[in-house]
């Protein structure tokens, strides 16, 4: 999490946000995924409420992870909770539900704060060297934001309906994006897609 | 900070808040219906191919018309590595040095 974390600073910094503007980012949102897709939406001077829309998008898988989570923490109080519900990301989730099913509180808890404190740190780090690079694009580094969106993708993909919703969707995008200037295709694609294959899918797909 | 960035960041927080908080405090016992489960694991598959295809193979609007552009094969080396879990950050390193490369011959 501290090189995931130093690669956003560093790519962050690179697509020309400023570091505190990445570091209020990732303390604030922390959410490593949707930092990574919001990134080259500002720097291409996307509007406001295209990157915040997107953002929710990526982010609703969080209702699954809370809904997992939910009854095995409930033992704290509710504002320790919805402090709690501020850490609840990709990375302690899966650590949690791989060691034990209902997952356990103490098990999430200390992953999450660890995995918060290496991110954060990571992208301190990265947003020292990322101002370093010159000639961004001689290195390739233009392209790693899409490099890391298909590494993510292609590292879920688990069943034929999985892949079917990534490729339909990567088409669907295509064809509205080039017939539709701004970023709607990602909202676009991304909702109607999954929805469309969570009702043609198996529901043993959804584990 | 920019204020138009400082407003993106603020929004950004509130709406991921929003993911995470609700269902966590509400402290549900029943689980959430299968198709609702299996659509919220499906958005991001669906999302991130959505935003990262058209970068690679539509770059501001304009469909790529050679097969020799750079991004592509950087992309072909991401997706075959990752898909057999080679490590994240290995596998966007190969399609990032794979782009600099071609670029640096073509």
């Amino acid at each position: 999490m501290f090189v995931y974390g130093t690669v956003f600073g560093g790519l962050a910094v690179q697509a020309g946000l400023h570091a505190v503007e990445v570091l209020a980012m990732s303390v604030l949102v922390f959410a490593g995924a949707a930092q990574f897709v919001a990134v080259p939406m500002i720097a291409g001077d996307a509007s406001p409420l295209s990157v915040i829309l997107t953002t929710y998008v990526v982010n609703m898988r969080h209702y699954l992870m809370a809904a997992t989570l939910a009854p095995s923490i409930g033992a704290f109080s509710r504002w320790r909770l919805a402090l709690i519900a501020h850490v609840v990301n990709d990375e302690s989730f899966a650590v949690s539900v791989s060691r034990s099913r209902p997952p356990d509180a103490g098990i999430f808890l200390g992953s999450a704060a660890a995995i918060a404190a290496a991110f954060v740190g990571g992208v301190a780090v990265g947003t020292l060297i990322g101002g370093l690079v010159a000639e961004p694009e001689r290195y390739g580094l233009d392209f790693a934001f899409p490099a890391v969106f298909l590494a993510l993708v292609a590292t879920q993909l688990r069943r034929r309906g999985d892949w079917l919703v990534a490729v339909g969707s990567a088409l669907v995008a295509l064809a509205i994006a080039v017939r539709l200037p701004g970023n709607w295709h990602i909202v676009i694609a991304g909702l109607t897609v999954s929805a469309a294959g969570a009702l043609a899918g198996d529901p043993e797909d959804a584990r | 900070m920019r204020a138009s960035v400082v407003l993106t960041i603020a929004g950004m927080a509130v709406v991921t808040y929003l993911t995470r908080a609700p269902l966590l405090l509400a402290l549900a016992r029943r689980p959430l219906p299968t198709r609702l489960r299996l659509w919220l694991r499906l958005i991001p598959l669906a999302v991130l191919p959505a935003l990262a295809v058209p970068m690679v193979l539509a770059p501001g609007g304009q469909l790529v018309q050679s097969v020799a552009e750079p991004r592509l094969w950087g992309a072909v080396a991401v997706v075959v590595l990752a898909g057999r879990r080679v490590n994240l950050l290995v596998s966007v390193t190969a399609g990032v040095a794979i782009v600099a490369v071609l670029r640096a011959i073509g």
